[in-house]
């Protein structure tokens, strides 16, 4: 039962990075959505088993350069505005952000990915911007109410240094709630990577990729199901290996 | 969002091979109850459509429900015939004078919904609105052809149109996209009136619109009472409302969809062949193909089979690089090409072309374009030559290619052969995306077209066809089916191409 | 500050937000490739077609003179007209607005109580079979498309199954509810996940946090603490989790309208996006972004009676 999450995290992540290693060069083609010694044939006749050992890094790879792209200007974002003594910086930082919130992330989805065109870096940079403000906004909340906490509040009195207090303490004790909100938000960066292919954005649609999979393949579930169960199996279970293992991290960490 | 796009004609993502059908339409599935016409009933039919897009004036008419819509509630003087060849329908003849450039029309006895005669003013006046300069109607072009001024009723029942110039294919303009008959001085198209084989109840924008059956038909009643047009963007939600009992006519479906169910007994699969041509277009005026022998290697390098078995699911035939198979003047004497490689190898060779790559832009703007792009570079590979696949913005693609770059993806729908020459093949035509301008070839056409004979004409066509298939610049490589799915009732579905009269056509259709 | 000044002041910054973004999705709609005439000509167009239809469409003016008279037209409370169908934008909206708010109210009312059930009780019972069963499931749920999801449900309980109508088709929605099973079930699965995760964590954060253990010492029942003390510390994150989801339901429901056929404002959205049609996308995103702004507030003002502290400086 331990090793349930490392497993669903380790098995996809493995595929997808050493995938791609094993993929002959010469990629057969049939008919589409064909029974063959593996997982079929997909929706324009290439074999399964081969798109799902190609097409994991661009998913997983997207998702984790996005959210931590995010996360490198989000966190700061929030925990300066929530910290900050001044309460004009405070505005600055967030009112825009506001704005962007206010912006429905699919319609911002959609615009800058016509405007932009295809291409990973792209997608990678919508996703991130359609999180970012997410991720600030989540810091500034965790980082005030910390904020407010009696032992920071003796921490000032005592004299510590803005720095100790605000980043240091504030950082640590924000972890938990960052970490909580970190394994959903790599599902969710996982979720619009997959989402793109449907709203045609970002990758080419016959392209080697478990999100392309998924939503090409889906024509077919009733005559080749393997074609779209797997691929998605995989991206649920690495969303669901990834939550499971920081949970048990940071219930380590909360015990130690 | 590709499954958005609804101007995707061809929903080809996937697919089989029960359909090695040959030539003809077929209906796969259950069909014991439909063969027997019967009266009565509501047939509800599920189209792809747009909330924005829709109205009801038929000469705004551009997505496929709004051609199926006007075709029930209005009429045009002539339409397409299974062969796309133009035949008469409001117009009951019509004679050309020996200049070819006054035709008489003499009009059929038919009356409008609220009981007005059809009049040679009602033609005059639709074609006038049509024609203002002021609007940008589709068929506009088509009609341009006509010298409204000088055209007038001669009684209620005949009209004699003048020409620009001399025109014996003149039907063709009045079967144009769009070229309806409407009241004169209509406007208002809230509860449009026309003279078609259903009348108007109730529209509900980007839901749903309900006609009734208008016995007064001039081609005789429909046998259904009420025909209710709903909309579903989504192929699968249109199979599945099919499925779920929710419609009983289902518009363009996949060919998987069709596999998937073409056994079971809650759909009925029909088939329409020849619907959509799809191919891949260099560009004679510049480097590399304005070489000859360029040109037939990759002619030759297409491995034809196999396109349409993994793009079009094995749901079409094969190409000969001509428009129109199977259509009226369809150069079908001529063989067919297949692949030859080391021909195309030598070919490569002798242009000085090896080690070339070429790119090839596509998009997502027509669905199949970018799966056949991967596979035919996939094809190349080995011949010398190498085809780099470029997928561009779908919005932008069709005036992107036929400016820029030297080969792209192409397709299009039905239409006669007269036309696809006129629009895309002489020097002045508005998209020639082969940049194919050859001052014989626009003489030959004017040949044709004035060519009273048909058998003589229908000789200069298939020359004009000769030399576009030695020299020409489309590589068409596959027609893809039309899939159309209904419930096992239904009776009376035509297996005409699409864009053609009897494709959508619901009056001749019934419910067992 | 009171209440009552801080929400005028949100107010005040509301309207300058959705003036911000609907100059925003001017830009970026001006930005796209194409225009209104491109996506109207269809296939393979003749680009003088294109012409004659910009032309017709009056998209030859100047996109300043465009956005200004249409500005003019919205403070007078007049959306303007649609470029493809002539028909006024109030219209869609109007027409949009009934079936799209049946599944966002319907979705949100089905979320919340679920969500803080589900977070509280993983909390409650941190690390065990319970907890990780329902992070397995929430997280699972949120990982799959809307899409995929769909998909699924349909061809097993729509199509195989025959349990429920497998699209909405010429439906009324409220007449008949068996087919809302479906969309709501695709709808709330996402979302679930996030916020429940944020209860949880808020929750267990609370549970620990020293004043809760004072609460104790000083001998209040561990129900009062939990659910009077703890609970709506827990809440104050998630709170703000579900004003965002607000956004994430639009998008859910784009897909979600697609697939089962509703007649909503995210199918007039992706139909106007496709076809360019530049009143109808501002008219909506005006719709759009009045109602984020104003959920935003409410959950604002609500975060202030949770945890006044938290918005204390704001």
């Amino acid at each position: 039962m331990k090793g349930v999450g490392w497993l669903l995290l380790v098995v996809p992540l493995a595929l997808a990075l050493l995938g791609p290693w094993f993929v002959p060069d010469e990629l057969t083609r049939g008919a589409p959505f064909m029974p063959n010694s593996s997982l079929g044939t997909d929706f324009v006749g290439r074999d399964v088993w081969h798109q799902v050992l190609a097409g994991g890094q661009t998913v997983v790879l997207v998702a984790l350069l996005a959210t931590v792209s995010s996360y490198l200007v989000g966190v700061p974002w929030g925990v300066v505005a929530a910290m900050t003594r001044l309460r004009i910086v405070d505005e600055v930082l967030m009112r825009p952000l506001d704005l962007l919130l206010a912006v429905p992330s699919l319609l911002v989805l959609i615009l800058v990915a016509a405007i932009a065109g295809p291409g990973l870096p792209v997608l990678v940079g919508v996703v991130a911007l359609v999180n970012f403000p997410d991720v600030a906004r989540i810091s500034r909340a965790a980082a005030l109410e910390i904020a407010g906490r009696p032992a920071l509040e003796a921490m000032r009195l005592q004299g510590e240094t803005w720095w100790r207090t605000s980043i240091v303490y504030t950082g640590r004790s924000m972890l938990r709630t960052l970490a909580a909100d970190l394994g959903v938000r790599l599902t969710g960066a996982l979720y619009l990577v997959a989402s793109a292919s449907f709203l045609g954005v970002g990758v080419a649609p016959d392209a080697a990729d478990w999100a392309v999979m998924v939503d090409r393949n889906r024509v077919g579930l009733f005559i080749q199901p393997w074609a779209v169960v797997v691929p998605a199996l995989l991206i649920v279970a690495l969303s669901v290996g990834l939550n499971l293992v920081f949970d048990r991290a940071l219930r380590a960490e909360a015990r130690s | 969002m590709h499954s958005l796009n609804r101007r995707g004609f061809l929903g080809l993502t996937a697919g089989l091979s029960i359909a090695a059908l040959a030539g003809c339409g077929t209906a796969e599935g259950p069909t014991s109850a439909a063969s027997t016409p019967r009266n009565g009933g509501r047939l509800r039919a599920a189209f792809a459509g747009g909330g924005a897009k829709e109205v009801l004036d038929p000469h705004l008419a551009n997505l496929f429900v709004e051609a199926a819509r006007s075709k029930a509630l209005y009429d045009k003087l002539a339409d397409l015939g299974p062969d796309v060849a133009a035949q008469p329908r409001l117009a009951e003849k019509w004679e050309p004078d020996a200049g070819l450039t006054r035709w008489r029309i003499t009009l059929r006895q038919a009356a409008f919904h609220n009981g007005q005669p059809v009049r040679a003013d009602d033609v005059l006046a639709s074609y006038a609105r049509i024609l203002d300069p002021g609007r940008a109607f589709r068929a506009k072009s088509s009609l341009a052809l006509i010298d409204l001024p000088n055209s007038r009723a001669v009684d209620d029942r005949t009209v004699e149109f003048a020409l620009k110039r001399p025109f014996v294919e003149f039907p063709n303009v009045l079967a144009a996209f769009g070229a309806y008959i409407v009241p004169a001085g209509t406007e208002d198209f809230t509860a449009p009136v026309g003279s078609g084989p259903f009348s108007f109840v109730s529209f509900e924008p980007g839901k749903s619109v309900l006609l009734k059956r208008h016995d007064g038909y001039w081609e005789g009643a429909p046998h259904l009472d009420e025909l209710e047009f709903v909309i579903a963007n989504e192929e699968s939600a249109r199979a599945n409302a099919l499925l779920g009992g929710q419609v009983e006519y289902a518009h363009d479906l996949t060919p998987t969809t069709a596999r998937s169910h073409a056994a079971g007994d809650r759909m009925a699969i029909h088939r329409a062949p020849n619907s959509a041509v799809q191919a891949f277009a260099m560009k004679l005026d510049r480097p590399p193909f304005d070489n000859r022998d360029l040109r037939e290697a990759l002619f030759l390098l297409a491995d034809r089979p196999q396109l349409v078995e993994s793009v079009l699911a094995g749901s079409g035939q094969v190409g000969n690089d001509l428009f129109g198979k199977g259509y009226q003047h369809y150069a079908d004497d001529i063989p067919q090409r297949t692949r030859d490689l080391d021909k195309a190898k030598f070919l490569i060779r002798r242009a000085g072309a090896e080690g070339l790559t070429v790119k090839l832009d596509t998009s997502t703007a027509a669905a199949g374009m970018v799966e056949a792009a991967t596979v035919f570079a996939d094809q190349v590979k080995g011949s010398g030559l190498t085809i780099e696949v470029v997928t561009g913005n779908k919005d932008s693609y069709w005036s992107d290619t036929l400016k820029n770059g030297s080969l792209s993806s192409f397709r299009s729908g039905a239409m006669p052969i007269e036309t696809h020459i006129a629009q895309r093949l002489l020097t002045g035509s508005g998209t020639n995306v082969t940049k194919w301008a050859r001052p014989e070839f626009d003489a030959l056409y004017d040949k044709a077209v004035s060519t009273v004979d048909a058998a003589e004409r229908d000789a200069v066509y298939r020359e004009m066809q000769r030399s576009l298939h030695t020299e020409g610049g489309y590589l068409m490589w596959g027609f893809a089916d039309w899939i159309v799915g209904a419930a096992p009732n239904v009776g009376g579905i035509s297996t005409a191409p699409a864009n053609t009269l009897d494709w959508a056509r619901f009056d001749k259709v019934w419910l067992g | 500050m009171s209440l009552r000044r801080y929400a005028a002041r949100r107010l005040a910054i509301g309207a300058v937000q959705v003036l911000a973004v609907v100059t925003l999705v001017f830009l970026l709609v001006q930005a796209l490739p194409g225009d209104a005439a491109v996506a109207l000509a269809g296939d393979n167009p003749d680009p003088r077609r294109i012409e004659e239809i910009r032309a017709a469409m009056g998209l030859d003016r100047p996109a300043l003179d465009r956005f200004g008279s249409w500005l003019w037209g919205l403070a007078r409370g007049d959306f303007g007209e649609s470029l493809i169908s002539g028909r006024p934008v109030a219209e869609f909206l109007h027409d949009g607005l009934g079936p799209t708010l049946v599944l966002a109210v319907l979705a949100l009312v089905l979320l919340i109580p679920a969500a803080v059930l589900l977070g509280v009780l993983a909390a409650l019972r941190e690390g065990g079979p319970l907890d990780r069963a329902v992070t397995t499931v929430t997280v699972g749920l949120h990982s799959i498309p809307e899409f995929a999801l769909a998909v699924v449900l349909i061809a097993l309980f729509g199509v195989q199954l025959r349990w429920l109508p497998p699209t909405a088709v010429g439906a009324d929605l409220l007449g008949q509810p068996a087919v809302l099973v479906l969309p709501l079930v695709v709808l709330v699965a996402r979302p679930l996940c996030s916020i429940s995760r944020l209860v949880r964590a808020g929750m267990i954060d609370a549970l620990a946090s020293d004043y809760v253990r004072h609460a104790r010492r000083l001998g209040i029942g561990v129900t009062r603490v939990r659910f009077a003390h703890a609970l709506p510390t827990a809440l104050a994150p998630a709170v703000q989790q579900v004003a965002r989801t607000t956004d994430w339901l639009l998008g859910g429901v784009i897909v979600v309208e697609a697939v089962f056929v509703i007649p909503g404002l995210g199918t007039i959205l992706v139909d106007a996006v496709a076809g360019r049609d530049l009143p109808v996308v501002q008219g909506l995103a005006v719709v759009f972004a009045v109602t984020t702004v104003v959920v935003n507030l409410v959950a604002d003002l609500l975060v202030f009676r949770l945890a006044p502290r938290s918005v204390a400086i704001a």
